[in-house]
């Protein structure tokens, strides 16, 4: 077994190699590859990816975003582990264990870990080597019930009543439209908001972004959100293509869009600015600011996009959107609590965190 | 020192099928494999058993052993293929540091 390691340098050379992109088995999408690249946080020399190679076929790869947080006012390089698999017939190889470890060592032990699988947090919990941070809590607030996809997505072979499931969702969802309808009509949610949609972040929302930033572990910036905006993991695509047939992750969806958004309230002044992800009927806050005044009208905000839009699920992990979600008083079919679990080696441990402030979008989930 | 190195895996691998359903508990012999073909770790119990080594290496052998650093990683399948190599591995690691 041999295991190759990619820093950015390489990683540009391979885009433009054919043979890295003739294997069976991806060890990444081209698109995700550029964005590994282009990432404002990288340097040319820092590893982004470690494959393994058995007889030329990829038996496991580890994916590493490297990123820099911030604790009072100290800088930290750290790598966020993502991507991170095995080829089922060499599970007992030892190849994870070498991943895992080769990218501990390439980052002086500094390494972040944002959800993961089940399997990855056995192993993760297995080394003795990270320490889980406080998750957010959150929330899956269902707006419409699309139980066609849902049911279809557990039965897929019940696909000959769809046109019966749909008709159910059309009804329910008339229901709530008219439930909606009357409370928009009592409340009037988002009177006297504005929007300003904007494709790459501009000098009034990066001076916004950085007034409201200094309790975010990573604190993004306009480098940061111009990048995500710009190179997206996942694509919007209809069909499967041939590299998300040989990528064992997500590279695809069909519908997948990042959205930000300056908001204002009367006045000419910027109040509050969000990052909203949409992949499919879901729609996620991934990164927001605001003053904690202004909490009640960025969540009428969030939801009058969620409901434009015609979201099937908003998600939620700003406490303090969560915490006014039950003022706003809006009809949905269910909210349900979630939590987002977010660990740093134990490097970071004597390294003060409590205080720091995570987004929905750290790590790796903004991509995802 | 070999002997102490062999209970101390004994000693790990007693850990490690406390985590493990009975059908699969790890036999307390030098010839039992570990990774390979015949292997009977994953990944997860592959990284457990490489931790557990390193902390008790340091309790019941008073020795610091770092079994995670390039020069293991790039000999995993042999310095893990069985107990017994294991043993030989930390032996002779041991005695450089000496």
């Amino acid at each position: 077994m041999e295991i190759k390691a990619f820093t950015v340098a390489d990683l540009k050379t391979a885009l433009v190699s054919e043979d890295f992109w003739l294997t069976k088995t991806l060890p990444i999408t081209k698109h995700r590859a550029l964005s590994y690249s282009r990432n404002p946080r990288a340097e040319a020399d820092d590893l982004v990816l470690l494959v393994a190679y058995q007889d030329n076929r990829v038996v496991g790869y580890l994916g590493i975003l490297p990123d820099k947080i911030f604790s009072n006012d100290v800088v930290y390089k750290l790598g966020w582990l993502t991507s991170w698999w095995v080829d089922p017939s060499c599970a007992t190889t030892g190849v994870g264990a070498i991943l895992l470890f080769k990218a501990l060592n390439a980052y002086d032990q500094y390494i972040g870990v944002s959800g993961s699988s089940r399997e990855a947090r056995k192993a993760l919990q297995a080394s003795q080597k990270f320490m889980a941070l406080k998750p957010l809590r959150g929330l899956d607030i269902r707006l419409r019930m699309n139980v066609t996809r849902e049911i279809l997505r557990r039965l897929p072979m019940l696909k000959i009543f769809q046109g019966l499931f749909k008709i159910v969702d059309v009804m329910m969802d008339e229901v709530m439209d008219v439930r909606r309808f009357f409370w928009q009509r009592r409340k009037n949610p988002g009177q006297g908001l504005t929007f300003e949609y904007i494709s790459a972040i501009d000098e009034e929302a990066d001076r916004f972004i950085q007034r409201h930033y200094q309790q975010d572990l990573t604190r993004k910036g306009k480098p940061d959100f111009n990048w995500i905006l710009n190179n997206p993991w996942i694509l919007s695509a209809p069909l499967k293509d041939a590299a998300s047939k040989k990528y064992y992750f997500s590279s695809r969806a069909d519908r997948f869009s990042y959205l930000a958004i300056k908001v204002f309230e009367h006045h000419p002044e910027m109040m509050g600015f969000l990052l909203l992800k949409v992949r499919n009927d879901r729609m996620s806050v991934v990164f927001s600011y605001f003053e904690n005044r202004h909490a009640a009208s960025i969540t009428a905000a969030v939801f009058h996009h969620a409901l434009v839009m015609n979201m099937s699920i908003l998600s939620l992990y700003d406490e303090r959107l969560v915490a006014t979600i039950s003022e706003l008083g809006c009809p949905c079919w269910s909210a349900q609590i979630k939590s987002r679990g977010f660990s740093l080696s134990k490097a970071f441990a004597d390294i003060p965190l409590a205080n720091s402030r995570m987004q929905g979008g750290d790590g790796d989930l903004v991509f995802y | 020192m070999h002997a102490k190195i062999t209970q101390m895996l004994f000693s790990v691998i007693d850990e490690l099928n406390q985590l493990r359903p009975p059908d699969e508990y790890l036999t307390k012999d030098l010839e039992t494999p570990i990774t390979g073909d015949s292997g009977r770790l994953d990944s997860a119990g592959l990284i457990n058993l490489i931790a557990l080594t390193e902390q008790k290496a340091a309790a019941e052998l008073g020795r610091p052993l770092l079994l995670t650093d390039d020069r293991t990683l790039s000999q995993v399948n042999q310095v893990f293929r069985t107990l017994g190599t294991l043993a030989d591995y930390i032996h002779l690691r041991l005695n450089e540091k000496k």
